[in-house]
């Protein structure tokens, strides 16, 4: 595509130029430094938040074994539990008490894993907004 | 990219890029060089994902056109080159540019062909250029050009 030789002309005639040029470059610096610290703020937050989690993880799985542990070392013929008040309620649960905590720390275990595995989705999507 | 390649880099094409933006604000200095701002540290931001091969000005400009599209719906769009003069010569700050015809005349284009005009005439891109700056087909920036062209003649009066 030909130029128009005279609004070539005029453009280059009004070719602005700018004499602040330290100044412009003074204020980017500063701009740059304040994303900079922005930057290594997330990163550490990040950091911070990956440590927290594998923290989490190994209280989960040392407390979950040893609560497996104490559950399987007692006798089988004997509840885990008991209440001395015999009332209905009370007296199935003790009844029931082997099957009660199998299923609570089962819960327990399935909502740790859960929970991890959106802390890890979380870290990615920061990971993915930094990035951006 | 490090910070002082980066910053090296930006020492000299940032008269380019600032004149580039001028020209899109219409001769608005202020909002040109916070937009210039912006872009750059955009660029900084996205700088490590960038691979030389020569064309950092036309990186640089494909980041502050779309910067300053994200921009525009905050930038009045005058219609007519009156209205426009009206509003530059009510702000003390804006009636101290040079170069004001030019600019009204721009200020009354739309951005997409504002920023093919300039590009292609202040700028020195030809249209496979402009159409990777601009993201657009070489059809189009062609149509713009041309459309661009015929209206600032028409309000120049060249």
């Amino acid at each position: 595509m030909t130029k128009d030789k005279a609004l070539e002309e005029l453009f280059l005639a009004q070719k602005p130029h700018f004499s602040d040029h330290a100044d412009f470059m003074a204020a980017l610096t500063k701009r740059m430094d304040a994303v900079e610290y922005l930057k290594q703020h997330q990163e550490a937050t990040i950091r911070r938040y990956k440590i927290l989690m594998v923290v989490a993880f190994v209280v989960g799985i040392v407390s979950g074994g040893v609560a497996i542990g104490y559950v399987l070392s007692t006798p089988a013929d004997v509840p885990l539990f008991t209440f001395q008040v015999q009332t209905g309620i009370l007296l199935w649960l003790s009844e029931n008490s082997r099957i009660l905590a199998a299923t609570s720390l089962s819960l327990l275990l399935t909502l740790g894993i859960i929970s991890i595995i959106s802390n890890i989705q979380d870290i990615q999507r920061m990971r993915v907004c930094l990035k951006a | 990219m490090t910070r002082e390649v980066f910053i090296a880099y930006i020492e000299r094409e940032q008269e380019a890029l600032r004149g580039f933006l001028l020209a899109l604000c219409c001769g608005k200095k202020d909002d040109a060089d916070d937009l210039a701002q912006d872009a750059l540290v955009k660029a900084y931001l996205s700088s490590a994902g960038y691979q030389d091969k020569g064309k950092f000005r036309s990186w640089l400009f494909k980041i502050a056109y779309n910067t300053f599209l994200n921009h525009k719906a905050s930038i009045r769009c005058t219609e007519s080159i009156d209205e426009a003069r009206a509003l530059i010569s009510s702000t003390a700050a804006d009636s101290s540019f040079e170069h004001q015809d030019l600019y009204l005349a721009l200020r009354t284009l739309p951005p997409k062909e504002r920023s093919a005009i300039t590009l292609f005439y202040l700028n020195g891109y030809n249209t496979k250029e402009i159409a990777t700056i601009t993201d657009t087909s070489e059809d189009a920036v062609k149509k713009q050009l041309s459309r661009g062209r015929d209206k600032l003649k028409e309000k120049l009066k060249l």
